[in-house]
């Protein structure tokens, strides 16, 4: 096993810990920002499986356009959950 | 019996995901490449582009992207629809 | 949003958009393209309307409407430009013309003057994406009034 293939095992781990974590928290803005370090570590992982091209749209799309419209549609509504 | 429905849906992704994980065929070796051999051998030739993949995308493909541009014009205008102003 | 934020938005701004104008300008070389050096422009807008409120990009909506349709109808120009042959047929690659040196074959660095009609229309669609996501991000900000909290 070379040192390539632990690094991808250990970026799908954070993903997967990333995105429970994104459905765990009640607190909506650290909720989003959850979502986007999995899908920044998503990026990576494209990155790492050889499509760079993927990665960057996934890293602008992923990353900054959902999260920047997440935080709008908080910013306008509230930022708990309710249970 | 709604737990015991979501461990066995669980179980039942999960040990699907896993064996078609573990019968997966090596990285970078797809069972039909003809199409790749072509476009890495012939497309500098031409379309002559350094990037196989924009050759692909804007060149021999182009219909897709014109259908993607399509569907984002789409998107635009049913979020322009949806948020527009009904009244000042 | 807080000095910091303002502060670091005004320095990243030009990096960000001369990145994405990067992404689209070498879209035929290194991995990159239209779509995604539209995107990465994009979030410019994203970080613009955080950062300082919708009311800083209140004007940019019919623009950013304008330019999605110019790069989407120049798109489609340019794929009519080789219609002689088929629909989408790269008629200035290796013509000797605008973009149109031949490309050296095998692993070299990249001439920025070859491509054809691949550089073009790599402009078109990242003008279109960046209007595109532009307009739904500030059609975003806009709705239900522009409260600068």
């Amino acid at each position: 096993m070379t040192i390539l293939a632990i690094l991808q095992v250990v970026v799908l781990i954070l993903i997967v810990a990333g995105s429970v974590l994104a459905v765990w928290l009640k607190d909506l803005l650290a909720s989003v920002i959850a979502l986007a370090g999995a899908s920044l570590l998503l990026a990576l992982q494209f990155y790492l499986l050889q499509a760079p091209d993927v990665a960057i749209a996934e890293a602008g799309v992923g990353a900054a356009l959902t999260t920047a419209i997440f935080v709008l549609a908080i910013r306008k509504t509230q930022r708990k959950e309710e249970e | 019996m709604r737990r015991w429905a979501v461990v066995a849906a669980f179980l039942i992704v999960a040990g699907g995901l896993l064996l078609g994980g573990a019968r997966m065929r090596p990285f970078g070796a797809p069972r039909y490449d003809l199409m790749d051999r072509y476009f890495n051998a012939r497309s500098q030739a031409e379309v002559a582009t350094n990037n196989v993949v924009t050759a692909i995308v804007f060149d021999y493909r182009g219909y897709d992207t014109l259908g993607e541009a399509t569907v984002l014009f789409t998107a635009v205008v049913g979020v322009a629809l949806i948020l527009r102003r009904l009244k000042r | 949003m807080s000095v910091v934020v303002k502060t670091i938005a005004r320095i990243l701004l030009p990096v960000i958009l001369v990145f994405g104008g990067y992404v689209i300008l070498h879209g035929h070389l290194t991995p990159g393209g239209g779509f995604q050096g539209g995107a990465v422009a994009a979030s410019a807008v994203a970080l613009l309307l955080v950062a300082f409120g919708p009311g800083s990009v209140k004007k940019l909506k019919a623009p950013f409407s304008i330019l999605e349709d110019l790069g989407g109808v120049a798109f489609v120009l340019l794929g009519f430009l080789g219609i002689g042959t088929t629909f989408f047929f790269n008629l200035l690659a290796g013509s000797g013309g605008l973009f149109g040196a031949a490309a050296p074959i095998g692993p070299n660095p990249g001439v920025l003057n070859t491509g054809g009609t691949v550089p073009l229309m790599n402009w078109a669609v990242g003008f279109k994406v960046l209007g595109g996501l532009g307009a739904v991000m500030v059609l975003f900000g806009l709705f239900g009034g522009d409260d600068d909290r």
